[in-house]
């Protein structure tokens, strides 16, 4: 059993941090909201003064990009993954490793002190403004309110697994340039990021429904602007809770054989 | 002549650097495929979007793909030559920067010389595929004249987001922190442009055609040769994407000089 008020102090040394380091706080909210601002005109102009496309209204889906850019924002605030390889390319990694916790969940547990200053100090008020001077769909009752927390939350730990195992391929590879980039582009189109799987030509949606990326921001999206309603919600994320264990899985087997295979490059 | 000397000297260092990048030819090749896996991806998320949707603000698939392509191309060779200012922060910082004042050559010349990216090869590998393949789809008929406008604006578009590259490292010069202007600037601007401009608020496209000139890095040169309108703008504002590219780099050279007569070193 993991002593979990040990790896409290990771969070709390990085909310501290991040306090300390202000300018990349908003220069990150910045290129977040550029990048809202892209996807934003993307879609008004698909949908070309159209009120509605496929049974989707186009508030509702401006709403679904907006929520989307929310949670980027939110995935995007903790370690960088590059940090980690570059730790393990230096050789630094040993003394981690030679640290009675584990190196996962210690990173896991910094990512929650950086992105909650993150949410806190930039996301929520930028967001929220957003949402009270213009016309978006709000979900209606606490029920789903509550269910796309949970949903949004549960998609931040697939995303941390699945980022982290590829991450700590870098243990193998000393290159991982090709097989980065692929993740990189199946997290981006796969979850949903930027188009809503509604959309996608049949046999893509298909292929994505039985991939994980879906759960980190297909689901909460969907469930924010009332596309998965009623027992559907329990089922999404049911199907995340599923993904999250396998993924979980995943980091663990991928975790142990990178930890007995450290292959410190001198220099 | 100083030129001819410069232009052999800049070949000496570069082969050099090939010489050192292709001691990791494994790391070499797969720092291509990546590439081309990047923006392989980005194309596969246009054809989804407009799976459904056919045409984002009249432009079809195979007219954004062109849109693309030629922003890839000129960040090809912009990366060649201009991405080690992106790094010119790091320098300042670690006081290495100095080595480069202390040789008899001139030092915006020196540092830009002295790291070569050869992995460019698979930004050039995609624009040429998916310009022959635009090219067989739309039916664009490649005149001489035609080809020599697009390598005009290509050379714009280099000078421009070189400029960009050269404006933003100069930055340092002052604060001795740069590259988080990088990420805020450059690198949405980039994604921006890949779409066209005419789907972004007015402001944004102004901006875009006479603040951060990226509007003539592809899309007003794009809209010539496909021979479509760009809204706002009088219809043959790409002829003028090389002057434009000239312009703002001059600009960049001379405001990097200015802050190079300032630079203090930080003597770590």
């Amino acid at each position: 059993m993991p002593r979990f008020h040990v790896y409290w102090i990771f969070t709390k040394k990085a909310f501290l941090r991040s306090a300390v380091y202000r300018f990349d706080v908003w220069s990150r909210l910045g290129s977040n909201l550029i990048f809202l601002l892209m996807w934003g005109s993307i879609w008004t102009a698909l949908y070309a003064g159209r009120e509605e496309a496929g049974g989707i209204s186009f508030q509702a889906m401006l709403t679904y990009i907006i929520v989307s850019q929310f949670l980027t924002g939110v995935n995007g605030a903790g370690t960088p993954l590059w940090e980690i390889q570059e730790k393990v390319r230096t050789g630094d990694i040993a003394l981690e490793l030679m640290r009675p916790f584990n190196i996962p969940l210690r990173y896991l547990f910094a990512d929650f002190g950086s992105v909650a200053f993150y949410i806190v100090t930039a996301l929520l008020p930028i967001y929220a403004m957003l949402f009270i001077f213009m016309d978006f769909t709000l979900p209606a009752d606490v029920f789903t309110w509550v269910s796309f927390i949970a949903a949004a939350f549960i998609g931040f730990l697939i995303r941390y697994c699945i980022e982290m195992s590829f991450g700590l391929l870098s243990f193998f590879l000393v290159e991982t340039g090709g097989i980065e980039d692929i993740f990189y582009f199946a997290m981006s189109l796969l979850s949903g990021s930027v188009i809503p799987l509604w959309f996608f030509p049949e046999w893509l949606a298909k292929v994505a429904a039985y991939l994980p990326f879906q759960g980190i921001y297909y689901i909460p999206n969907a469930i924010f602007i009332g596309e998965i309603a009623g027992g559907e919600i329990l089922l999404s994320i049911g199907l995340q809770i599923f993904w999250l264990i396998i993924c979980y899985f995943l980091l663990r087997l991928v975790w142990n054989r990178a930890s007995h295979k450290v292959v410190v490059q001198g220099g | 002549m100083a030129a001819i000397k410069y232009v052999n000297l800049y070949f000496k260092l570069v082969s050099a650097g090939i010489r050192a990048q292709m001691q990791y030819r494994f790391a070499f090749i797969m720092r291509i495929i990546g590439l081309i896996t990047a923006y392989t991806g980005t194309a596969v998320t246009m054809w989804v979007m407009l799976y459904q949707f056919q045409v984002l603000g009249s432009w079809n698939f195979f007219e954004m793909l062109f849109l693309y392509a030629v922003a890839i191309l000129s960040w090809g060779f912009c990366v060649i030559l201009f991405l080690h200012f992106r790094s010119l922060d790091t320098y300042i910082l670690n006081g290495t920067f100095d080595r480069f004042l202390v040789r008899p050559i001139n030092p915006f010349f020196h540092f830009m010389a002295m790291k070569f990216d050869m992995a460019s090869f698979g930004q050039f590998i995609f624009s040429l595929i998916i310009f022959i393949w635009v090219s067989l789809e739309l039916h664009i008929e490649w005149s001489s004249g035609k080809v020599l406008f697009l390598l005009a604006s290509i050379i714009g578009g280099i000078l421009i987001q070189g400029g960009m590259l050269v404006l933003i490292s100069a930055i340092a010069f002052w604060t001795t922190k740069s590259q988080q202007f990088y990420w805020v600037v450059m690198y949405p601007a980039r994604n921006l442009t890949n779409y066209p401009l005419v789907i972004y608020p007015k402001i944004v496209q102004w901006i875009a055609a006479f603040v951060v000139p990226f509007g003539f890095v592809n899309y007003f040169p794009a809209a010539v040769i496909l021979e479509k309108g760009t809204p706002f703008f009088p219809e043959s504002i790409g002829y003028f994407s090389p002057l434009v590219g000239l312009v703002f780099f001059i600009i960049a050279y001379c405001v990097w000089m200015l802050g190079l007569s300032r630079y203090k070193s930080t003597g770590s």
